[in-house]
């Protein structure tokens, strides 16, 4: 039987990493502890969607997932979406619309649409909505932030097409 | 459940090997999603096997065969031949858990609210399992008990078979919930083979609302050989409360469900009926 020695080898925001963890760990926690802290922790069973992080570029709950599950992927947090001095587009877009209040589930939709606006050509808002269900506000009422959201697919869209590839690699390095 | 070690085999014939060596202090791990919420006072050793090429959904004859370690959104996204796997999947839980949780973890432990032991039943699939070598054995079987039972000696689940639905069969699923993305109040599956504007054959499942999954023998029986009307519908489905024993639950009265389960079969069938007749020419 192969045993694993208790570390992980993945790729965090572009740049590969080896993190010392158990078993037990969840993503979630290691990434707290090794001070990414813009992923949060909200109600730690996969509903709230604060903790989403993209593993190989799809939105997923770092509460649910054990460390060791991401051996050899590509992980992405909120710190490598936007800075407080280069925020992204949506994240520019929110603070417009006066989407964010407490702020504590911002993060998570940024990942979320991240994953989105990288992976679908076309943004209607069926597939907008799938992929936003699993990211809960409790402050807002969705409304800006969906009006936030709406405006930054638009703005994508009517960009052409090579701008488009340009700024959805960024980040993106495996 | 606590995790005192995680392995990852290099291949199906290792990933059984460690799981009968380590008995129950193993547990096999797909998404893991519902690792986190099992109970469970000893440590276990989790068995990864989602490197084990076990991620696919190719067509192969009169089948679709969809490997068990392969993520609900996957199924979900793909398009095939009158497939219509997509509907169901679209509605378990949120994007980020489809993204993650795996058809195989849905069905190889089934929890009380589990979707697809619902539709695999209506759609008659094939399961199979991998005890050294792989052996297929129909759903009705499958889900005769509580599925983990097969898989307490190391064996694995390793691929779903879903019959290509054929020209004059249809399919309709209703999942029953209080918001979109809740565990399901009720959720039914059906399907329907017309010969003209008559019912041949009907296989309608239930799940949620029910202490397991299973088939409704008694909503078939009043389908069989009648008209696919309304009416023969509304009739069928008014056999529900023979069908099963419905729960309560979270406020609301075993009645209450029986009959939300009355108008979800309704729906199903129509839906399976429209199916069967708009994709017929
Ligand atoms: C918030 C939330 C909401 C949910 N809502 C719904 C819902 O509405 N409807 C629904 O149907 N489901 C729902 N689920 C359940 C979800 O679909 C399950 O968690 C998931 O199906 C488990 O899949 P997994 O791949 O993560 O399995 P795992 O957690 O990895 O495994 C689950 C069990 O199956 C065993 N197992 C897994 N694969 C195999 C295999 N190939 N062979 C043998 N044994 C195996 C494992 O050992 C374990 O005992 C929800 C889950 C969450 C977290
Ligand atoms: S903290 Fe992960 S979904 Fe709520
Ligand atoms: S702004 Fe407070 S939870 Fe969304």
């Amino acid at each position: 039987m192969t045993k694993t020695d208790h570390t992980v080898n993945f790729t965090l925001n572009g740049e590969k990493k080896t993190f010392a963890t158990r078993p037990d760990e969840k993503l979630l926690a290691l990434l707290r502890r090794e001070g990414y802290r813009g992923t949060k922790y909200g109600c730690g069973q996969g509903t709230c969607g604060a903790c989403t992080v993209l593993l190989d570029g799809r939105a997923t709950y770092a509460c649910l997932l054990y460390a060791m599950q991401a051996e050899g992927r590509a992980v992405r947090t909120i710190e490598s979406a936007g800075t407080f001095d280069n925020p992204s587009e949506f994240q520019k877009q929110l603070v417009a619309a006066g989407a964010v209040q407490c702020g504590y589930c911002i993060p998570g939709m940024v990942m979320s649409a991240t994953a989105l606006m990288e992976t679908e050509a076309v943004l209607e808002d069926e597939i907008v909505k799938e992929y936003m269900d699993g990211n809960l506000c409790r402050c807002t009422g969705y409304e800006k932030i969906w009006v936030a959201l709406r405006k930054t697919l638009d703005k994508q869209a009517a960009a052409p097409a090579r701008a488009r590839r340009k700024s959805s690699s960024k980040g993106s390095k495996k | 459940m606590k995790l005192s070690e995680f392995i990852r085999p290099a291949s199906l014939a290792e990933a059984r090997k460690s799981l009968r060596q380590l008995g129950p202090k193993g547990m096999p791990l797909a998404g893991g999603t519902a690792l986190h919420f099992m109970p469970g006072k000893t440590p276990v050793t989790a068995v990864d096997i989602t490197r084990l090429g076990l991620s696919y959904i190719k067509q192969k004859g009169d089948f679709f065969v969809i490997g068990a370690a392969t993520p609900l959104a996957d199924i979900q996204r793909y398009r095939g031949p009158r497939w219509a796997m997509h509907e169901i999947c679209r509605r378990i839980s949120t994007h980020q858990v489809r993204n993650v949780s795996t058809i195989g973890g849905n069905i190889a432990r089934v929890f009380p609210w589990a979707d697809l032991p619902v539709v695999l039943l209506a759609m008659d699939a094939r399961l199979v399992i991998y005890s050294g070598k792989e052996k297929d054995m129909p759903a009705d079987e499958y889900f005769s008990s509580q599925p983990a039972r097969l898989f307490r000696g190391g064996d694995l689940l390793t691929a779903v078979k879903i019959p290509v639905l054929k020209a004059h069969h249809g399919f309709g699923s209703v999942k029953a919930t209080r918001n979109a993305t809740a565990f399901s109040l009720v959720t039914i599956a059906a399907l329907l083979e017309l010969k003209g504007g008559i019912i041949k054959s009907a296989r309608v499942a239930a799940g949620s609302g029910i202490p397991f999954p299973q088939r409704l023998k008694p909503v078939e029986a009043a389908l069989a050989g009648k008209e696919a009307s309304t009416a023969v519908f509304r009739e069928a489905a008014a056999a529900a409360g023979a069908a099963a024993r419905w729960v309560g639950g979270e406020g609301m009265s075993a009645d209450y469900i029986r009959q939300l389960a009355e108008v979800s079969i309704l729906d199903a069938l129509e839906r399976a009926a429209e199916f069967a007749r708009g994709r017929a020419a």
